[in-house]
């Protein structure tokens, strides 16, 4: 079991006076898949943007520790948030227009050293550096035209995971990550989820409305709903909770 | 020979090679990063005229004082960009007009300076070649503005110019992915604004003789109108919308078309009236410019 990567210590979020998200104390990433659900409007993706430090919070800490050392990052930007290996994939769809595929993972994948004005001829380098890895995803998952723009909707949700993941992050937030996916993708995302946190340093945090998807992947599951974490539990425990029941599958009068 | 490489021809050439730099700089900002620099002419013109005080009222130097020239107007640039470039666009084209006014006006007024309206002369060519200083000071304005060209096109196959063009996609997204963007867009807007100061300071040179008259808004719009035209995303759209409307103008039709005497003070009027009727006429039909859109690369 991997050690803990973030602690949330009374984090809280409001917008025009009414509480998004308010949370004491909420420890994530100690297993490799945990699954957070709940009511829509329960504060899930808000979280999210908390911890990347997309939103600002009104007050609270986060502290990240990789690699087992420990660093506080409430005051963190964002962009440096995602260096230190916290990335998030978006619920709705996004995309770099003019860029293609394979660009917008070479862009992922090109790191500050590349990136410099003066820099125009190390765009070699880089190929070289990336192509193995490049072709790999290429491979597993099937692009239509990788040299052209992702053309479904299916497909550019894809590339926004791919991008995520060839960060290489320590911690990765997947919001909604089935919605929009065709099937067959699903299935070889998470395959590909699962080998990855067994293999390598990676915890996962997944907002998903797909329940069953939740159960089968998830080692652990929070329920989160106005703005709190109510419940943490095991799949088969949060499965069988009357609160759960009541408050997010509405068979409160079964 | 040697009359027509010191002719109008001649004049006319330099600042067409000026203003395809200028408007191939606006490329990198607006085409490529997506930073709507409404101030061309405030970097143009603060290189311009500092350049003009370094070299006369202080007897800086030519080459050094074109050197100080573009650094503070990058410098100046660097701190417009700090206050500005992470608001929306709107409020960049604000600012840039703005800063270009400000200029403007303080040319104007600082005639301890600048020497205000009377004007600031007289700046020679870089070279002294006898006959053929202006030839060489052509060669010069040339040969940096087909390197600036030549900078683009490798800049835009590189990892640096893909990270300025997934700012322009989207912003928030390449930060997600851990991209600096902020920093980024002010490293490269304060760069090329310093560029654009740097051809202001070739400019006078070509001048030799510099009002605040120059330094109207007229300079920004023909820049943009070139870019527009010639296609925005484009690295040749600043060649192409240059050489179609001050290349067509101030260099075909003046040398070539016979205009009646009368009628030749017409002439900037009709200009005008022809680049506003292309203008429209483009953006209804190809609103990506004569070159069109920019394929994707294949690799």
């Amino acid at each position: 079991m991997p050690e803990k990567k973030l602690h949330i210590k009374n984090i809280a979020k409001s917008f025009g006076g009414r509480t998004v998200v308010d949370i004491a104390d909420l420890t994530l990433g100690t297993h490799g898949i945990e699954g957070l659900i709940g009511p829509n409007g329960a504060g899930k993706t808000t979280l999210m943007n908390l911890i990347t430090h997309k939103l600002k919070m009104d007050h609270g800490q986060v502290v990240y520790y990789p690699n087992g050392e420990e660093m506080d990052i409430s005051n963190r930007s964002m962009d440096e948030i995602a260096r230190f290996g916290i990335v998030k994939t978006n619920l709705i769809i996004q995309d770099f227009e003019s860029l293609s595929i394979r660009d917008s993972l070479l862009l992922s994948l090109s790191t500050r050293k590349y990136e410099k004005f003066y820099r125009i001829f190390s765009e070699g380098a880089l190929l070289k550096e990336t192509k193995a890895e490049i072709e790999e995803y290429l491979e597993y998952f099937h692009f239509e035209n990788p040299d052209g723009h992702a053309l479904s909707a299916g497909e550019k949700k894809l590339l926004d995971i791919i991008r995520c993941l060839v960060l290489k992050p320590k911690f990765l937030l997947m919001d909604e990550p089935t919605a929009g996916l065709p099937e067959d993708q699903t299935i070889k995302v998470m395959d590909l989820m699962k080998k990855k946190t067994k293999e390598e340093d990676m915890s996962i945090l997944i907002v998903e409305h797909d329940l069953d998807l939740i159960w089968n992947v998830s080692e652990i599951v929070y329920f989160m709903a106005e703005g709190e974490i109510l419940l943490k539990g095991t799949p088969e425990e949060i499965r069988k909770d009357r609160t759960v029941a009541v408050k997010y599958m509405g068979v409160s009068h079964v | 020979m040697a009359q027509f490489l010191s002719g109008y021809a001649m004049y006319t050439f330099s600042s067409i090679v000026v203003f395809v730099a200028l408007a191939t700089l606006l490329h990198l900002q607006f085409g490529l990063t997506g930073i709507v620099n409404f101030g061309v002419v405030g970097f143009f013109g603060l290189g311009m005229y500092s350049f003009g005080v370094f070299l006369i009222q202080y007897n800086i130097p030519y080459l050094v004082a074109m050197l100080l020239a573009t650094v503070l107007t990058g410098v100046v640039a660097l701190g417009l960009g700090k206050l500005i470039l992470d608001l929306d666009s709107q409020s960049i084209l604000v600012a840039t007009l703005a800063i270009a006014t400000v200029v403007e006006d303080l040319v104007i007024t600082e005639k301890w300076l600048t020497k205000g309206v009377i004007g600031l002369g007289t700046v020679p060519f870089p070279f002294d070649l006898g006959p053929f200083s202006q030839a060489g000071y052509f060669l010069l304005a040339l040969v940096l503005t087909v390197l600036l060209i030549l900078y683009a096109y490798k800049l835009e196959s590189s990892p640096y110019g893909r990270l300025l063009l997934s700012m322009q996609d989207n912003e928030p997204l390449a930060r997600s992915l851990g991209k600096s963007t902020s920093r980024q867009k002010l490293i490269f807007f304060s760069i090329t604004s310093g560029l654009m100061g740097l051809f202001g300071t070739l400019h006078a040179s070509n001048i030799h003789f510099m009002v605040p008259r120059m330094l109207g808004p007229g300079v920004t719009f023909t820049v943009w109108i070139a870019l527009i035209l010639g296609g925005r995303k484009r690295i040749l759209g600043g060649l192409v919308g240059t050489l179609a409307t001050i290349g067509l103008f101030d260099f075909v039709i003046e040398t070539f078309v016979p205009i009646p005497a009368a009628q030749s003070q017409l002439l900037p009027v009709i200009k005008l009236w022809i680049y506003g009727l292309g203008l429209m006429l483009i953006l209804m039909y190809r609103p990506s410019g004569i070159l069109g859109e920019k394929k994707l690369t294949n690799r």
